[in-house]
């Protein structure tokens, strides 16, 4: 696949909460390998955007279409299938927590992709060297800090080979000095070349990794950009506001 | 006793006029002939009602005796073959004679127009009268009908001497219970003043309770009301008219009054004399079987079957969501015993050999599959909404989902609840002895009636329920705390 080739396009979503209209009409699309980073205020539609992206979401109109199958006109075995390469991190983590952490990686590839135990074991440690928590295979999640248990979430998420990360303030429920581990690694998967969406408050990861930023508010995209372009000169006056309330 | 006759009527009346439609009529009776062949006389009977049929311990054996054995013992004499005496519930006997389990069925049976259309019925072999059991101090009160105007009097539900009190001495307060041995020791603790119950019944009770006595209020009793005869199958003249013969021959000595009933008396006695607990401990060893059995069975049914229904009430679908709302609100709306007598004389009917365990066993189950669900469905609500969205995200279809990740985690949470269900059902199986399963309770008012003693029983099958919960609550206990730790 050519590296401008679309991974995911949005095409006039629309999600509403009982009245309660989320996303107004969004139209946009990420390109194989690029890293988008999403941020926004409180309440602007984050979250529902993201889980929008692999049907989490029922959208209430419009379309997404992942390497061109419309996800929202499709079966439910279809949709698991292109599910299994959408790989997705939450902010809580929800590891499961009666399985050892080498289990939680383990599950999906046997369950669902029918991977040989033996096989998917050699690759959940593989992973788990990766994120930097090899010996902490055979621990049950609860055991674990906030920090090793979401890198336990991302190599998890990494088991079934996907070909996007989304990843849903991933760093937002963590203790500060767990931050940096974190985002460490997803440092690292963005360099291996890893598509990503990734809803963050981390102004500096985003700077830093993004390829472009999408600025949410009032379920629209209000504007985009590289972090250069966004960082120093906003265009919009919500975009603006925004910036002048964190704390850069 | 007479409860369970009176709904077997009710049961037979429904079986019978459906099987009599079909049933063609044998050509030739062979029946005689048949029972000379194999050499033996198999003969039914419910051991649990003296003097009539019941079993005393020789050099640790169980003995059948009573009245009904004798008759039978001399018939099988009269015929020159063996004797081979089959004892089960009075509810299965006819079932039995009609699938040729046995030859006859001898048992204080009331030959009812009901049970003839389904059995044919020799003469009528012994006819009590209908007496009163009263205290010894209340002796000189009580003479006749008319002295016991005002009292309270106790008779067993659905029985002939309820109605015999309901109708003949309308001055006084009836007190209807099921059993006769709970009728019993309402006399002795003064609840009633006594107790209409059947000639022999009440001679046997007065001769091993020195408190007791019986006197003939002289009821205005039909002929037809009263009495006992041998069943056998249906379009069997030849092994009738043999039966009847031997009934005259007893009848013209008058073995029965002179012979039979004060040899049954003198086992009674005996009976009585030695009868420490000890001697029963069988009895409650197949009690505590039995309910192990259908409490074990019930729960592995329930538990697969609620889990079933939490699904269906968990469905998206919108009727079978509702299908299973209304199956488990039903359930949880209706009692037990009703549940256990609708299985076993209510779907008895369609599938009439089912014998009384297995109605048992499928009410007790439906009944745990309801509170069950409800378990589950709790269980399954409180695994928070992120790990079925975490897998889903891993493309694990809904079924997936829960298969692997919502359930395991839900059923280690309900362990307890689950637990608790297990020991619930324990004590509430004992509902299916009024269908006649031979669980703890219904072979603890066996004791009561073999041994004439009313609350020993009760308290020992109290400490053997209380000995299987507290068991069971400590080993789930045990796998709870090991749970925990993984
Ligand atoms: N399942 C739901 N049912 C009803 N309303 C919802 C649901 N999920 C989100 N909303 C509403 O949609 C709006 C957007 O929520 P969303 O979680 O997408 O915002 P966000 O940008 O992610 O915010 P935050 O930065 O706080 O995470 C909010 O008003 C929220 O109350
Ligand atoms: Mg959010």
């Amino acid at each position: 696949m050519p590296k401008d080739d679309l991974m995911i396009e949005v095409k006039h979503l629309k999600k509403t909460f009982g009245n309660n209209l989320v996303l107004k009409d969004i139209t946009e699309s990420v390109k194989n390998g690029q890293v988008i980073c999403v941020i926004g205020p409180s309440g602007s539609g984050k979250s529902t955007f993201l889980r929008c992206l692999n049907v989490l979401e029922q959208p209430t109109d419009g379309k997404v279409l992942f390497e061109g199958n419309d996800l929202t006109g499709i079966s439910d075995e279809e949709l698991n299938q292109l599910r299994q390469k959408m790989g997705m991190v939450f902010q809580s983590f929800n590891l499961f927590p009666n399985l050892t952490v080498l289990e939680n990686i383990e599950l999906a590839p046997v369950k669902v992709k029918k991977f040989q135990p033996t096989t998917a074991k050699a690759k959940a440690m593989d992973l788990l060297t990766q994120v930097g928590l090899a010996e902490k295979a055979d621990q049950y999640p609860q055991s674990l800090s906030g920090g090793q248990q979401q890198r336990v979430a991302i190599a998890r998420a990494l088991a079934m080979n996907p070909e996007v990360m989304l990843f849903d303030e991933p760093t937002s429920a963590l203790d500060p000095e767990m931050v940096g581990e974190v985002l460490k690694v997803m440092r690292d998967l963005a360099e291996s070349g890893m598509t990503m969406v990734v809803v963050t408050h981390e102004m500096g990861f985003a700077k830093e990794v993004a390829d472009q930023i999408w600025f949410m508010a009032d379920g629209y995209i209000q504007e985009k950009g590289t972090p250069a372009e966004f960082f120093a000169h906003p265009q919009t006056d919500r975009a603006k506001d925004f910036l002048s309330k964190i704390l850069l | 006793m007479k409860v369970k006759k009176i709904l077997l009527l009710f049961i037979f009346l429904l079986v019978g006029s459906l099987t009599c439609l079909g049933k063609v009529q044998a050509s030739t009776d062979t029946s005689l002939q048949h029972v000379k062949q194999k050499g033996t006389l198999v003969v039914g009977t419910s051991a649990d009602y003296p003097p009539y049929e019941f079993t005393v311990k020789q050099n640790g054996q169980t003995k059948y005796v009573g009245l009904d054995i004798e008759i039978a013992k001399q018939f099988a004499k009269n015929l020159g073959v063996k004797l081979e005496i089959k004892n089960m519930n009075f509810d299965s006997l006819l079932v039995a004679l009609e699938t040729r389990k046995v030859d006859m069925v001898i048992s204080g049976m009331n030959p009812t127009p009901e049970r003839q259309k389904s059995v044919d019925f020799s003469k009528i072999y012994y006819r009590g009268k209908q007496y009163m059991l009263i205290n010894q101090k209340d002796a000189t009160r009580f003479k006749n009908i008319h002295s016991f105007r005002g009292q309270t009097i106790g008779a067993q539900t659905g029985s002939l001497q309820y109605q015999l009190v309901q109708q003949q001495m309308k001055g006084n307060h009836l007190k209807g219970l099921a059993k006769l041995n709970d009728l019993v020791i309402a006399l002795q603790s003064g609840k009633v003043n006594a107790v209409a119950m059947e000639e022999a019944t009440a001679k046997a009770f007065a001769e091993n309770n020195t408190s007791l006595k019986v006197i003939n209020p002289n009821f205005n009793v039909k002929a037809s009301q009263t009495g006992s005869a041998i069943a056998f199958h249906k379009n069997s003249p030849s092994l009738v008219a043999a039966a009847n013969r031997t009934i005259d021959q007893i009848k013209q000595k008058n073995l029965i009054n002179q012979k039979y009933i004060p040899l049954a008396g003198k086992y009674m006695s005996n009976n009585s004399r030695k009868n420490t607990m000890w001697n029963y401990w069988t009895y409650f060893a197949k009690g505590i079987e039995y309910t192990l059995l259908i409490t074990a069975v019930s729960v592995c049914f329930g538990f697969v079957l609620g889990t079933l229904f939490s699904l269906m009430r968990l469905s998206k679908i919108k009727i079978i969501h509702l299908l299973a709302v209304w199956y488990i609100e039903f359930v949880r709306g209706t009692p037990l015993m009703v549940q256990v007598m609708f299985v076993y004389f209510g779907i008895g009917t369609v599938i009439q050999a089912m014998p009384a365990l297995i109605a048992g066993i499928i009410a007790v189950s439906l009944n745990s599959a309801a509170y069950v669900a409800e378990i589950i469905r709790s269980g399954i609500q409180s695994i928070p909404i992120g790990q079925a969205e975490a897998a889903r995200s891993l493309g694990m279809s809904q079924h997936e989902a829960y298969r692997y990740v919502i359930i395991p985690q839900a059923l280690k949470n309900i362990w307890p609840a689950l637990g608790n269900e297990f020991i619930t059902l324990i004590k509430e199986s004992s509902i299916v002895s009024i269908i006649g399963v031979g669980d703890l309770m219904y072979e603890m008012q066996l004791v009561q009636s073999a041994t004439y003693k009313g609350v020993l029983p009760i308290f020992i099958a109290m400490v053997l329920y209380f000995v299987m919960t507290f068991g069971l609550s400590n080993v789930l206990g045990y796998f709870e705390r090991k749970m925990k730790h993984a």
